[in-house]
């Protein structure tokens, strides 16, 4: 299906193929990640190192989206796993992808920490990284990674890389961040009307795109 | 308002309610249709997993190795807790009533609870707090430096600032008070240290001098059958030996064995 896509934007990329192939490989990184988390559930703590190693970049990454902060996401990787190891037994009450569910884990860990720090001081919005927002009124390369995604977040990256640079940034920071509308133009610092524009559209034609692909 | 009769409407709401970006009354009206109605409910789920796939798709950035370290070290504490809890859960006899301790129950409670978030910020320091993780190094380096202590307890205030280290070297029968927040009693007024046994009356250890650092004798067994230590504010020179407390707790936390 991605070969398909990729057809109707007059470009194929070969890179996707071989991707596409890879994934439908039995033995996807998926089941590995859950076997680890089934162990972890047990308190074996070699199968947590092991976790770590595979996913803590990407983990990383996502910490540092949502605080935009080297320290601050550090801490946030290191509640989010210790919570992985305290909880991985709900996993299998999950129906989300293993990284996925981890991801959800770092962003809660991550909004959390930004809850507190703005109870602490509410200038913080001035500390977030402004290279963030210099990405974004730019048209940097695409940022986004699929190393280790899942199945459904490769649906997800296809049906994004359609949207413009910008319209993906907005997306993302407005999920990532829990941001409102005015929130989101505040720290994009973008007019309102910009941000709605930019958010119902790149929904839009999302949402096209997703039920091609389902 | 037909939403799901109109699944173009239904979807779009959905996708907005995943993201975020359906606020307000909007999104509690979505709320209560989704409650009423399956499909709504299933598009809402369907949208939430596709957005979550967001993190996902984020560049992968190292962290610096020392978060491992960090995580290892927390671990390991966890499993220590787990086991002292596993081993401290013991049923006991009720508590004598009419006391301020006679909540046996809630003192357990309290250190079991306690004895987790204790260990990790003991252990962890957590740059969340980050005067406590200097203190950690130095209760580190301390407990590396003086192998025969067994028992460490950080004692915290009701806004679970670290107030007291507590360390115990069942060799010298030695407990060493570490005064660390910046609490100071007034001039009339006497900090006193208990040992909490489950199933029996809190038995004082000793009065606190004004001292940074105190030392007090106990005896093995008290400190041995103690889940944890409470410090209550008391008038100067402390209670009458063998009476009950008076004042205040003012400062509590769980009692750590440490790793052998």
């Amino acid at each position: 299906m991605c070969i398909r896509l990729n057809l109707m934007r007059g470009r194929l990329r070969i890179g996707n193929i071989c991707q596409t192939i890879v994934r439908m490989n039995p033995e996807s990184p998926d089941s590995h990640l859950i076997a680890l988390l089934d162990r972890i559930a047990q308190a074996d703590e070699s199968a947590l190192k092991e976790l770590y190693g595979l996913t803590s970049s990407k983990l990383y990454g996502v910490a540092l989206r949502v605080v935009a902060n080297r320290s601050w996401a550090e801490d946030v990787l290191q509640e989010a796993y210790l919570n992985i190891w305290r909880v991985a037994g709900a996993y299998q009450a999950s129906l989300s992808p293993p990284m996925a569910w981890m991801g959800l884990l770092v962003r809660s860990r991550g909004l959390d920490f930004l809850r507190r720090r703005a109870s602490d001081r509410a200038d913080h919005v001035q500390e977030l990284d402004e290279v963030i927002a210099d990405t974004v009124a730019g048209d940097a390369p695409n940022p986004m990674d699929t190393a280790q995604a899942s199945e459904q977040a490769w649906a997800l990256h296809q049906c994004l890389s359609q949207l413009e640079h910008r319209q993906r940034e907005a997306l993302s920071l407005a999920y990532l961040r829990d941001l409102s509308h005015s929130e989101l133009a505040l720290q994009l610092r973008l007019p309102l009307g910009t941000v709605k524009t930019w958010i119902r559209r790149g929904l839009e034609q999302l949402r096209g795109c997703m039920a091609r692909l389902a | 308002m037909n939403i799901h009769r109109n699944p173009a409407l239904a979807d779009q709401l959905a996708a907005s309610y995943a993201l975020g970006t359906l606020r307000g009354g909007a999104r509690r009206r979505f709320e209560a249709l989704a409650r009423e109605h399956a499909s709504l409910r299933a598009a809402a789920l369907i949208w939430q997993g596709r957005i979550a796939s967001v993190a996902e798709l984020q560049p992968e950035v190292a962290p610096s190795p020392a978060v491992w370290t960090r995580i290892e070290n927390l671990v390991q504490a966890d499993k220590q807790a787990r086991l002292m809890q596993t081993a401290r859960s013991a049923p006991a006899p009720a508590a004598p009533a009419g006391r301020w301790w006679a909540s046996l129950g809630l003192w357990r409670g309290a250190a079991a609870a306690g004895a987790f978030a204790t260990v990790v910020a003991v252990v962890g320091g957590v740059s969340l707090n980050s005067r406590l993780s200097g203190q950690v190094r130095e209760l580190s380096a301390r407990l590396s430096a003086t192998p025969a202590i067994e028992y460490v307890a950080v004692l915290a205030d009701d806004k679970a600032n670290a107030s007291i280290l507590v360390t115990f070297d069942p060799k010298t029968q030695k407990l060493v008070l570490k005064r660390v927040g910046d609490f100071r009693e007034q001039p009339d007024k006497s900090l006193e240290l208990w040992a909490l046994p489950p199933g029996a009356p809190a038995k004082s250890l000793g009065v606190l001098s004004g001292d940074a650092v105190v030392r007090l004798t106990a005896a093995d067994s008290d400190i041995r059958r103690s889940p944890a230590l409470a410090i209550t504010l008391e008038p100067k020179g402390g209670v009458p030996p063998g009476t009950a407390a008076t004042g205040p707790i003012v400062f509590k936390g769980a009692l750590l064995k440490t790793p052998e």
